[in-house]
């Protein structure tokens, strides 16, 4: 039975106005701290992609030293650090350190969390187990001090960084995947598909983890915050990512002691760094309630 | 209950042995031992002679053994920064100052929360629930360091009220204690908040409205006691944040404490003061899940540890 051969009238309804997307997007909009965290967060990342056109040339070197602890003016925004750099272009610069910590810990956290969350989740029996009990194993040792100690003993680094904050991050990602997987699997899409002889490695793939994409989004977004967070705690402790890189953390550390006098030191890098995290957690709590409602609330 | 307790204490004596060896092993895949520095050069022969002195030449998991028998007797070794004392000794001393001003921190940041949550959901939507949403939110997004700066920066640095770091003087406590209690408070705010909206739209709430109850009775009475069970389930989370917390706290604001034995040992690669720390802390968070998960169970008749009956 072709199409063209039936009668206008029994056309099918016109396609509902709006899809679930559309929905969404209303949701999002309508959360003003959202938005605006959003708008923000845009900002800055275009701000830290083009910080060379708009910044002082290099963030680490000591161009400025006769006026080294030199408050903001005209020609320094942000003033000059301890040293003799321009602080302005350090913090710029310092965005790009934490964001781009943020997005590939982020990047990494689901890239371990989504196969485990499928594989425990579609699986159960002692897949299940095994993966519930090294998430039990995760979920007792707080992480900001694991980290501590892994980045004590690899003696920190940018990328070190990357990999213990998805080694503690890809946990979250992975019980949503799980509970979505787990709650799809019965489904009667997914049973025809295994009567159809599909294999179980087609149907999470093709059926189970499309099905997923909003945990995962969700899971993705917060997980970036988290490790920016642990990124500037164990660059204020001195094991993050070594000096001379500019990072948040390094530089409320070294603002604690010069901030009675050279106040610029120390609010510069805790406002930046207090801003983003601030952001990039609303942004992501209003990216989960406009994905699922259902998600809502912790 | 009995049984169900023991059996979580079994686990816990599981997940404690899994992370002492976890944590016992990386310490070892470090490349070099105590005396290949170039500090102290030590001949080959006195070299072998104080690592075996030490147990350090025997297999590893002999190492581990001994090292784990020690632990049970709470001798945790020596402490590389000073070498003349045990690490319990060192640590004897230092817990006082983070119980005392982590202690008050959350005697008087969780009460306050739950206030806050509580004054926030009846006023709901108005300027009270927005500025406590907003609070509650700031302290739990925002790192504890950063809290610790702004506090530093507005009460000693601008205002000049207040000292900004030390020890002894309790005028000293003030900044520290208030750090503290920012995550009990944005913690306990939050989900006081959401547990009484919830009660407050449950039916028995309507029907007790019907019955001509004075609105203070169903608040007092009914709504914050069927709501109190959530604030057991933000015991853990808050107690979590706020032990991690006293590392920092501690750190800005130069209280010996613990967390900043945790800091110093970190810099120093102080890997006996280390492990002992990890491990406790380790046993602490346990212990927490612990009653945590019974103080649920035994306050809320509906729901029952499997294996005991109903």
């Amino acid at each position: 039975m072709s199409s063209d051969a039936l009668p206008e009238t029994l056309a099918a309804p016109s396609a509902r106005e709006h899809g679930p997307l559309w929905f969404a997007v209303q949701r999002f909009l309508e959360n003003r701290a959202a938005v605006a965290s959003g708008i923000f967060l845009v900002l800055l990342i275009l701000a830290a992609i083009f910080a060379p056109l708009f910044t002082k040339p290099d963030p680490n070197a000591q161009d400025y030293l006769t006026k080294a602890l030199a408050f903001p003016s005209a020609e320094f925004w942000f003033g000059v650090d301890d040293i003799g750099r321009d602080f302005f272009a350090r913090i710029i610069y310092g965005a790009r350190v934490s964001l781009s910590i943020g997005f590939l810990a982020a990047l990494f956290s689901v890239l371990i969390g989504i196969p485990l969350g499928a594989l425990a989740g579609y699986f159960g029996g002692w897949v299940d187990w095994l993966i519930m009990r090294i998430i039990e194993l995760f979920s007792v040792v707080p992480p900001l001090l694991a980290a501590m100690l892994l980045g004590a003993l690899t003696r920190g680094g940018f990328f070190t960084i990357i990999l213990i904050s998805a080694l503690f991050g890809w946990v979250q990602v992975c019980l949503l995947v799980r509970a979505q997987v787990r709650a799809f699997r019965e489904k009667e899409f997914v049973r025809a598909a295994q009567a159809l002889g599909a294999s179980p490695a087609y149907i999470i793939r093709r059926h189970l983890i499309p099905n997923s994409l909003s945990p995962i989004i969700v899971g993705f977004v917060l997980a970036i915050p988290l490790a920016m967070m642990l990124e500037a705690s164990l660059s204020f402790l001195g094991i993050g990512v070594p000096p001379p890189t500019p990072s948040w953390g390094q530089m409320i550390n070294t603002g604690l002691d010069f901030m009675f006098f050279y106040w610029h030191m120390a609010v510069f890098p805790t406002a930046a760094l207090a801003l983003t995290v601030l952001a990039t957690t609303l942004f992501g709590d209003g990216l989960r309630d406009a994905l699922d409602p259902t998600l809502k609330g912790r | 209950m009995l049984s169900y307790i023991v059996k979580r204490l079994l686990s816990i004596a599981v997940t404690f042995i899994v992370v002492s060896i976890i944590v016992f092993l990386m310490m070892h895949a470090i490349p070099g031992g105590p005396f290949d520095g170039n500090d102290m050069p030590v001949s080959e022969a006195v070299r072998a002679k104080l690592m075996a002195s030490l147990g350090l030449d025997q297999p590893l998991w002999t190492q581990y053994v001994n090292y784990m028998l020690g632990v049970l007797r709470f001798d945790f070794g020596v402490p590389f920064q000073s070498p003349g004392e045990t690490v319990m000794s060192l640590l004897a001393n230092a817990w006082p100052p983070s119980l005392v001003l982590g202690g008050l921190g959350v005697l008087i940041g969780a009460p306050l929360g739950i206030l806050l949550g509580m004054a926030a959901a009846l006023r709901r939507n108005t300027w009270v629930d927005y500025l406590v949403s907003a609070v509650a939110t700031l302290g739990l997004t925002i790192p504890v360091f950063v809290i610790s700066m702004l506090l530093i920066l507005i009460f000693a640095v601008w205002l000049n009220w207040l000292p900004a770091s030390g020890w002894g003087d309790p005028r000293k406590w003030i900044l520290p204690i208030a750090a503290y209690a920012a995550i009990p408070l944005a913690t306990y705010a939050r989900y006081t908040r959401s547990a009484m909206l919830d009660t407050l739209n449950r039916p028995f709430v309507t029907a007790l409205r019907a019955k001509g109850l004075s609105e203070s009775r169903i608040i007092f009475q009914h709504v914050l006691r069927n709501s109190a069970l959530p604030m057991v389930t933000v015991f853990l989370p808050m107690f979590i944040g706020t032990a991690t917390g006293s590392i920092f706290v501690e750190a800005m604001f130069r209280v010996p404490g613990l967390g900043s034995y945790f800091v110093s040992s970190i810099e120093n690669r102080d890997y006996p003061l280390e492990m002992a720390l990890i491990l406790m802390v380790t046993v602490m968070f346990c212990l927490a899940y612990l009653v945590s998960d019974v103080a649920y169970a035994l306050l809320n008749p509906r729901i029952r540890v499997s294996g005991e009956g109903r």
